[in-house]
């Protein structure tokens, strides 16, 4: 019976976001995505050979300064596992 | 729709020459033809004693010429990103995006996407209004297989442009204003949307075919087998091949008879190994090329 109590508050713990991680947890999400489009779209900056590149130089306009930010985060990262690591929530 | 003729093969085997010949003897026989160079020695300006630039030059009746400069169009392109930068950009970011867009007119994946980015453009303005568009040059590296590959071509722009609108998706998720319209979305699909039709007129349309040009020698036969078998197992039609520069049938000298034996047991293995719908056979000229050796050739095709 404590069990079913138990499974129905962390329910609802987790629907309203009652511990305020959603947030979070979005702009985790996000922050990689931008990280990935960045990758796909200027990689040659880091030594990758991309058909696209060219055409991305189009993008600069719109990207420039997230472009700058990124390449400085790219070349900064020291363990790509620790960082995963890092962000895995793991409740208590 | 007019046919796309792309002509393939190393450099000095007589591609520029060829596809000029090919070129005036379809224009000759009343086919409206466009030949499009990337010639950087001007040659085809001299053959005609015309100054073929950027703008379609109409050479001889059905003949029209222009003429594709790779540097110039990758500069224009990076000097109207570096305009646009410099407005919106400070001169912090400006300095960092600066190098880049050094290193990138530089590169040579640059000119190779600048000169595809043109024919592209060519080929979707012009096609309906010729029979023939005929290319001195053929794609190579990246932009053939962007070029032959259906999936490839698209499914770059198609990532990019999925990424992006996921980006989008969370930022919206935590920010009130959503429903902005997005400019990178609107670029890139404005370039994906190009770069189909161009597929489309092109390999839907059965409209490409390619033309290697090679000489009677052990090297050149092997690449061009090679380079046959891999755009043939893309779906893309090679009909025909040149093989140019072949020596006179009499020889005086022992050095030369011996040539031309194991000359033309080359062209019997390229008979045999290369199959196409047509071998041209192209002598090797006594004199230069100039305005009537083009037209001695063009009675080969």
């Amino acid at each position: 019976m404590k069990e079913i109590l138990e499974n129905i508050r962390l329910f609802f713990v987790g629907a309203l976001d009652m511990q305020g991680k959603a947030h979070g947890h979005i702009e985790n999400e996000a922050s990689d995505t931008m990280d990935q489009f960045m990758l796909l779209c200027f990689g040659d900056l880091l030594g990758i050979d991309l058909p696209t590149t060219y055409y991305a130089l189009e993008l600069l306009p719109y990207l420039g300064e997230d472009l700058v930010k990124w390449n400085m985060r790219m070349s900064d990262k020291k363990s790509i596992w620790e960082e995963k690591a890092g962000k895995l929530d793991i409740d208590p | 729709m007019g046919k796309i003729i792309f002509f393939g093969g190393k450099g000095g085997v007589g591609k520029t020459s060829c596809s000029t010949a090919f070129a005036l003897s379809k224009a000759r026989s009343g086919l409206k033809t466009l030949l499009v160079s990337t010639d950087p020695a001007h040659s085809i300006s001299d053959l005609f004693h015309c100054q073929i630039e950027h703008k379609i030059t109409q050479l001889e009746a059905n003949l029209f010429g222009v003429e594709v400069n790779p540097e110039r169009e990758s500069n224009a392109y990076i000097t109207k990103i570096r305009k646009n930068l410099h407005s919106i950009m400070s001169p912090i970011i400006m300095e960092e995006l600066n190098k880049q867009l050094d290193a990138a007119s530089v590169s040579p994946g640059t000119h190779e996407s600048a000169l595809f980015d043109k024919m592209i453009e060519i080929i979707i303005d012009t096609s309906k209004d010729f029979d023939y568009i005929v290319f001195d040059t053929a794609p190579t590296g990246h932009t053939l297989r962007l070029l032959s590959l259906p999936e490839m071509l698209g499914a770059w722009m198609d990532s990019l442009i999925a990424k992006r609108k996921k980006t989008l998706t969370f930022k919206s998720m935590l920010s009130k204003d959503k429903g902005i319209k997005d400019p990178i979305i609107e670029i890139l699909s404005k370039r994906r949307n190009n770069l189909t039709l161009a597929r489309k007129i092109m390999i839907d349309g059965e409209n490409l075919q390619f033309i290697f040009v090679l000489n009677a020698e052990k090297m050149p036969i092997e690449e061009t087998k090679k380079a046959v078998k891999m755009l043939r197992s893309y779906g893309i039609k090679v009909t025909s091949l040149v093989v140019n520069k072949i020596l006179p049938n009499e020889n005086s000298d022992d050095f030369w008879k011996d040539k031309k034996v194991k000359e033309t047991r080359y062209l019997k293995i390229i008979e045999e190994e290369i199959p196409v719908d047509n071998l041209y056979q192209i002598p090797l000229f006594k004199f230069d090329m100039d305005e009537y050796t083009i037209n001695e050739m063009a009675e080969y095709f």
